[in-house]
């Protein structure tokens, strides 16, 4: 699993995360939540050895700080919120990047066609041969995913879990990719692995989170099952918006919930 | 060699969508013939009317030549003035052509090049203080170094420039490439406003000594030379193929590269010390030839995409073949004088780049 005790990170002088304890457990989705500016994408940089911070951080009880960067990355794939490229790239040519370490999972000689399977499971078959900077928004980012999910296409290698970090994986996504993208989350977590996904929808945090860690001004403000932390007070205090878990809209407004899905 | 391909419909193996690692394999190819070519050329042209053919003939089927004297000019102009001159063209411009995609690598800018972080302009102070102070201040270093004198001085500039832009951008142990790149540009300006005053200090002769070596030549290449930036260059460039999947990753920004398992402060490390020493050996014994490093990456990126470990090899090839035709026509163009192939490549290298930029415009303003 992963462990981090008292997380501290602080850029600039400025104190953006204090004193947080976090936990991932393998076979679940943690998703992290709260307000602009709370936190969430500091700690999930300090959690990935991103950036500096005060505290402990182990991956399946090994402490991240004394990890080369190789053994890092063959326990865990980072997808960041967006990805700027440099050269001309086809989307092919990235997705393999996350073959560079080598630790995939696959059989021997299956690595050649990685990069098309993960391709078809982000829903972007056939986009192998165009160049990722003509990508819309949203499709960089599923390109992203396949280049991540490549890097740890089996969820436990030799006997030991392995995480998926996701910052924000369906921000610029229409609602039928925000559910592929979520699925395909569950499902690594379902065959062993961990996930830990930044979140800004409630409805897709209540529906797909195991555990749900939220972050209040750098702190940790509730952490605990969707039922436990979800409710009108924590919604108010944190969010700053009066708003009712549950309830539905007066009348004749149409409301469209991923909960629904069939 | 087919490792990346997949079974095609009609059963024969074709590469996959967006794989152009097949391409590159047969432009590097083209490129191997194109270097001999070159070589070829320049070992067979010059002012003189030497054969090459014949005295390489001669050496290798043991003839006895009819005429004694004329073989022995012969065999002098092409073993000890073309051959350390096509070599030292070869190793310059493999190194330029490769430091500038390495630079670009590492920047992630398509526009860095080893003199926009000011390397160059420090070797080029180096050699400049020699010339025109090695006779008074610098007397003690070219009596104990003789002609290797302005060789040395220009790598240490160049060495020099990057140990102080090192100190500059490393806080903590991360460089920052952004302030790297800005301070190179600080250094730049101080390295030419010093060399500036220098040209003030210099006298009539000296001045043409350091016009034509500001404009960068391979005239005076001998073997000596070659022994001394040889190996310089060569263990700069044999570190570089250690260096392509890392710049691969790094395209993507440090932190996913480091995500992947790259390890970017010693990639960014290993990158620096290998361009400053190869781009300083080479402006010590060339002077500063310019373009190549823009050019030729960029030629490469066009036709075989970024990929580094197709792009590094295939920029060491196109420079040295670059490289030794503009010498063959600085050489021949305004025979028996010689023009300075900083001309050449500058005469070629610029309006290309202008074409360049025009052309991506359109992507750059997106």
């Amino acid at each position: 699993m992963i462990e981090a005790r008292d997380i501290s990170v602080a850029i600039g002088g400025k104190r953006i995360v204090s004193h947080v304890d976090f936990a991932a457990i393998p076979g679940e989705v943690s998703a992290i939540v709260g307000p602009n500016g709370s936190g969430k994408t500091t700690l999930l940089k300090a959690l990935t050895g991103e950036l500096a911070y005060t505290g402990t951080v182990t991956l399946n009880g090994r402490d991240l700080a004394s990890m080369k960067p190789m053994e890092a990355a063959t326990l865990r794939a980072v997808l960041p919120q967006a990805t700027a490229l440099s050269f001309p790239f086809t989307v092919r040519e990235i997705v393999r990047l996350g073959l560079i370490g080598g630790r995939s999972g696959v059989l021997p000689g299956e690595d050649a066609r990685l990069p098309e399977r993960a391709l078809a499971r982000v829903d972007l078959d056939g986009f192998a041969g165009r160049f990722y900077q003509e990508l819309s928004g949203g499709e960089q980012q599923r390109v992203q995913l396949a280049r991540v999910l490549c890097q740890v296409w089996a969820p436990v290698l030799e006997g030991r879990p392995r995480y998926l970090f996701l910052d924000e994986p369906v921000s610029s996504l229409d609602v039928k990719h925000q559910l592929i993208i979520m699925n395909i989350a569950r499902d690594f977590a379902r065959r062993g692995g961990g996930v830990v996904a930044i979140l800004h929808d409630l409805n897709l945090t209540a529906m797909y989170a195991d555990r749900i860690f939220v972050l209040s001004r750098g702190r940790l403000a509730a952490a605990g099952a969707p039922m436990d932390v979800l409710n009108d007070e924590l919604i108010e205090n944190v969010f700053d918006c009066r708003l009712k878990v549950g309830a539905l809209p007066a009348g004749s407004v149409p409301f469209v919930l991923p909960q629904s899905a069939a | 060699m087919f490792q990346q391909s997949i079974a095609g419909a009609a059963g024969r193996v074709v590469a996959a969508e967006g794989d152009r690692s097949a391409r590159a394999r047969a432009v590097i190819a083209l490129l191997c013939l194109a270097l001999t070519l070159s070589v070829f050329l320049s070992l067979t042209s010059g002012a003189s009317d030497a054969s090459a053919v014949r005295v390489i003939r001669d050496w290798v089927t043991g003839a006895v030549p009819a005429d004694a004297a004329l073989a022995a000019r012969d065999q002098l102009i092409v073993y000890d003035i073309r051959m350390p001159r096509v070599l030292l063209g070869v190793l310059i411009g493999a190194a330029l052509a490769v430091s500038g995609a390495v630079m670009q690598g590492l920047f992630r800018n398509p526009l860095a090049d080893p003199g926009l972080i000011g390397i160059s302009a420090g070797s080029s102070l180096g050699a400049v203080a020699v010339i025109v102070l090695g006779a008074t201040w610098l007397a003690p270093v070219t009596l104990a170094f003789g002609t290797l004198a302005l060789p040395l001085a220009a790598f240490f500039g160049g060495l020099v420039v990057t140990l102080l832009l090192y100190a500059v951008a490393t806080r903590q142990g991360r460089t920052s490439v952004a302030t790297m790149l800005l301070a190179g540009i600080a250094i730049s300006a101080l390295a030419m406003a010093l060399t500036g005053v220098l040209i003030f200090m210099a006298d009539d002769r000296q001045l043409r000594d350091l016009t034509f070596w500001q404009l960068g030549s391979l005239a005076g290449s001998t073997w000596p030379k070659v022994g001394t930036v040889g190996p310089v260059i060569i263990l700069a460039l044999a570190a570089m193929p250690f260096l392509s999947r890392g710049l691969n990753a790094l395209a993507l920004g440090e932190a996913t590269a480091s995500h992947l398992g790259i390890p970017v402060q010693r990639l960014k490390y290993i990158a620096i010390v290998g361009v400053s020493a190869a781009v300083g050996a080479s402006v010590a014994v060339s002077g500063g030839i310019g373009f190549v490093g823009i050019v030729v990456p960029h030629v490469l990126r066009l036709a075989i995409g970024p990929d580094n470990r197709y792009l590094l090899p295939a920029s060491a090839l196109l420079g040295a073949s670059l490289l030794l035709l503009a010498d063959a026509v600085a050489r021949t163009i305004v025979a028996p004088a010689e023009l300075p192939i900083g001309i050449v490549t500058a005469i070629a290298g610029a309006p290309f780049f202008l074409w360049i930029l025009l052309r991506k415009r359109g992507i750059v303003d997106l």
